[in-house]
């Protein structure tokens, strides 16, 4: 029985942490550990290219949580958001062709950082169901508009309340379904699961002491691919 | 038991998708108010949301961490949104103090409300 929760919590870690190829942190992401490192963070308003148009609240209601924790500061979504507006931006895909340069004058952000929701699929099939997410990352930096960190998230993550099989998903299932399933933690996973692969900012305590720990390289680069 | 231990640390880092705080930051249910007001903007959510922003606020003193980032402007901001200029401005120049990073957000925050200078 508990070797089960021990097989399960390891190949998740397997599964989702690493992948192989593998480099280490400062090995793909240089400019994140020299004299380019941001402190501050401009979070773009997610470009939502799912079918799925509800998805766009459930990561910028999640995701200034796990970047702040990383060690970044975040600004909070919802005040960019308006100061978009007033500006006549109502897009996030409008922003994108903008120098970066513009971010560091009107924020005073060291990166900006654009958020890419490509999948977000419901299913449902009897007495189970799920969602799948895929999500791009890439981080700029706003003094030099390269790219200086991106990363692609995918999951599967099961919703259903009954018996799945799978005594950790049960727990989290059950943990996150009433009336109806909220995405709202869903989303926040996905956002974490992103930022393990994100090197520590000035705030974190691991600032500076995660250039060894490894990620995976096809995360790095499918976050560009579709990006472009 | 010690395999308990195990079991219990992996599920954690399961439920933080492999991260764990290293900021000490608390975030009560944020992201919750948060996204019931945006699906629903009533007052009585809005009220919700910015009790929850004075709760983070609280939390963090009595544990004496730092505030997260943010909160005490998005606080500042809804107080200035909703009149009352002088206590969103006192909770914008607190975001400014604590994490000096911000100040041309504030500023920008400040001019876009007509809060004249900060």
């Amino acid at each position: 029985m508990k070797n089960i929760f021990y097989i399960i919590g390891v190949t998740y870690l397997i599964t989702s942490c690493s992948g192989l190829p593998i480099q280490t942190k400062a090995e793909a992401y240089p400019a994140m550990y020299d004299d380019r490192k941001p402190l501050s963070v401009l979070v773009i308003p997610a470009i939502n290219k799912s079918t799925a148009a509800e998805a766009t609240d459930f990561f910028n209601v999640t995701i200034t949580e796990p970047l702040s924790n990383v060690g970044y500061y975040t600004m909070p979504v919802e005040i960019v958001k308006d100061i978009f507006l007033k500006e006549g931006i109502v897009d996030s895909t409008m922003i994108k062709g903008l120098p970066t340069s513009i971010f560091k004058k009107n924020f005073g952000a060291d990166a900006v950082l654009f958020v890419t929701i490509n999948k977000w699929d419901k299913q449902y099939i009897v007495l189970a169901g799920n969602v799948s997410v895929s999500m791009d990352y890439v981080m700029l930096s706003t003094e030099t508009s390269e790219i200086i960190w991106s990363y692609s998230a995918t999951q599967t993550i099961d919703t259903t309340a009954e018996s799945s099989g799978f005594i950790m998903l049960d727990i989290l299932s059950t943990a996150i379904t009433t009336a109806t399933t909220d995405y709202v933690p869903i989303a926040k996973q996905v956002n974490y699961q992103a930022f393990t692969a994100l090197p520590h900012g000035g705030y974190s305590e691991l600032h500076g002491l995660d250039q060894d720990q490894n990620i995976s390289t096809t995360m790095k680069d499918a976050a560009l691919e579709e990006d472009s | 038991m010690k395999l308990n231990t195990l079991a219990v640390s992996i599920f954690i880092l399961y439920l933080g998708g492999c991260a764990t705080a290293n900021t000490g930051y608390y975030w009560e249910n944020y992201s919750g108010t948060l996204y019931s007001y945006k699906q629903n903007p009533t007052p009585e959510n809005r009220a919700r949301h910015i009790n929850e922003l004075k709760k983070i606020i609280k939390k963090a003193e009595t544990k004496s961490v730092r505030v997260p980032p943010g909160v005490h402007a998005e606080l500042g901001y809804m107080l200035a949104v909703d009149g009352d200029k002088p206590g969103g401005g006192a909770e914008l120049r607190k975001e400014a103090s604590i994490y000096p990073e911000s100040k041309t957000f504030i500023e920008r925050i400040y001019l876009m409300l007509g809060l004249g200078d900060s």
